[in-house]
């Protein structure tokens, strides 16, 4: 009688944990309301931006945005919503005209420091149609002691990290390793799905030669970043 | 003797502003010489210190402009020419023009009515000094910064309950959080999130951290030393969305009053303190 007391004492507070624990999922994944419709927002951005036609493929959302749009972070999306995100950006990486190789790290240094390209503005301020730049600094702590954001991840030493050295410089391994720093470059969503990180090269900013330059300044043992 | 002082704080800004960019650097070179230039900035860094804010002259320019323009017809929510603690409660429900306005908007859409303004000559009065770095004094920015200056004290609050504004809130969150352009930027790239982090050298405020947006819009128009002229919301708008590589933004829009709506929203409870500084 006793045990059998116990026994469905212990089958409620089970069975209470479980829905508590089934209500608390319920509640981290709420139903997404849409208050407003998705057309009403970009009704409302496109009349609220100029219409210059020589901008106007500017506010052509793709696919991945406008997945990425629907939640606020990466860690509120749900598996299959990162994995198409991936999918979408690993199906076309462009290389280089004479595939992976170690670029030119002092060309690449300027593309980093540079702040500047695709900024416009009718009143000014405006960069020049041939200025390009990632802008690196803005998010990221690159060269030892020059200011840099805290958005992205340190950057320091980042070759050396990745234990590129010069007598390896040559090595099937160390071309794997330029090729993952180029995808990132090229196109971050494609290791970081929904990152703050532009896509340059997947939006045309930086040219395929520009991203190996850059990963070249990233990587090679003789660049600032890794002395 | 305020005015006075005001006055040589400002021209000593506006020198000072001016020559801190490199556009004036060219026009001041031949005149004043690099002992009268540091003198200047001196001057200027002495004035701050003593908490005079170069961005209350705005606020004298401002009163002749509402009396030039007519204005005082303006109802800003609170009645026509009733300006004490209109700013706080915007943006807002007008039923005469059937949709949420902010405070820019709302003057604006005043200047079309009580000033015979069109749409193009409000705009055009609108970005009179976008762009400048150094010596431009705006009717517009001056109207801005009296408006808000009469609310200096009192809480935002903005009436989350009016269905309308509701529905404005709603759709500036949404915006706020569209990856939009060749950069994939938007507004929560920057300014959301729980981790505090920088860009470069400066600290962004987030959406995500309570408080933060109300300290973000509560002390706009925002005097800024670089251009020696505050900086008003839209034009906030205009150049974020300029660096985050969108088409240009066109002031007084839906797209202005729903990114207000939501800011202003969040920054329910926040004594408004203009002008604000910064560099």
């Amino acid at each position: 009688m006793k045990k059998g007391l116990i026994l469905t004492g212990l089958f409620v507070l089970v069975a209470g944990v479980v829905e508590a624990q089934q209500k608390k999922a319920q509640q981290a994944q709420p139903k997404k309301e849409q208050a407003v419709k998705q057309e009403e927002v970009m009704q409302v951005l496109k009349s609220g931006l100029s219409s210059d036609p020589r901008f106007a493929w500017k506010v052509q959302q793709d696919e991945a945005q406008r997945i990425c749009s629907q939640y606020p972070s990466r860690e509120e999306m749900p598996a299959s919503a990162v994995q198409k995100v991936i999918q979408l950006s690993q199906a076309e990486i462009k290389y280089p005209q004479w595939g992976i190789y170690m670029g030119d790290w002092k060309e690449g240094k300027k593309l980093v420091d540079s702040p500047r390209g695709g900024r416009y503005a009718s009143y000014g301020f405006s960069d020049k149609p041939t200025d390009k730049g990632g802008n690196c600094y803005a998010c990221h702590l690159i060269e030892k002691g020059v200011p840099g954001g805290t958005m992205g991840p340190n950057l320091y030493q980042y070759g050396k990290r990745w234990n590129i050295t010069k007598e390896n410089l040559n090595s099937p391994e160390t071309v794997e390793k330029i090729k993952s720093v180029y995808n990132i470059v090229y196109n971050s969503w494609s290791a970081f799905p929904c990152s703050s990180m532009p896509r340059f090269g997947y939006h045309g900013n930086l040219s395929p030669e520009d991203i190996a330059n850059i990963v070249a300044y990233l990587l090679h043992p003789e660049s600032p970043v890794n002395k | 003797m305020k005015k006075k002082l005001l006055l040589g704080v400002f021209t000593a800004g506006a020198i000072a502003g001016g020559l801190l960019s490199t556009k004036a650097f060219a026009q001041v070179e031949g005149e004043i010489s690099p002992e009268e230039e540091m003198r200047l900035v001196q001057e200027f860094n002495k004035m701050l210190a003593e908490g005079v804010n170069p961005g209350e002259i705005w606020y004298e320019v401002g009163k002749e402009a509402i009396k030039k323009y007519h204005l005082d017809k303006c109802d800003l929510g609170l009645g026509p020419g009733v300006f004490k603690g209109a700013a706080a409660q915007l943006p807002r429900y007008f039923a005469d023009a059937g949709k949420v306005m902010d405070l820019e908007t709302r003057v604006g859409w005043c200047l079309q009515k009580y000033a015979g303004m069109t749409q193009d000559q409000v705009l055009k009065f609108v970005r009179q000094c976008w762009g400048k770095s150094g010596n431009c004094m705006s009717e517009y920015d001056g109207i801005i910064m009296y408006l808000t200056m009469e609310s200096n004290g009192h809480k935002i609050n903005v009436n989350l309950k009016d269905p309308h504004v509701k529905k404005m809130f709603e759709m500036g969150k949404q915006v706020y959080y569209t990856r939009l352009g060749p950069w994939d930027f938007n507004c929560a790239t920057c300014h959301a999130g729980k981790k505090e982090v920088r860009i470069r050298a400066t600290r962004l405020w987030s959406a995500d951290r309570p408080g933060e947006a109300g300290g973000a819009v509560s002390i706009f128009p925002k005097y800024l030393v670089r251009w020696g002229m505050p900086m008003s919301m839209h034009y906030r708008y205009a150049e974020c969305i300029r660096q985050m590589r969108w088409p240009e933004f066109i002031p007084h829009s839906d797209l202005g009053v729903a990114l207000s709506t939501y800011m202003y929203g969040l920054a329910n409870g926040t004594e408004i303190k203009a002008p604000g500084i910064g560099r």
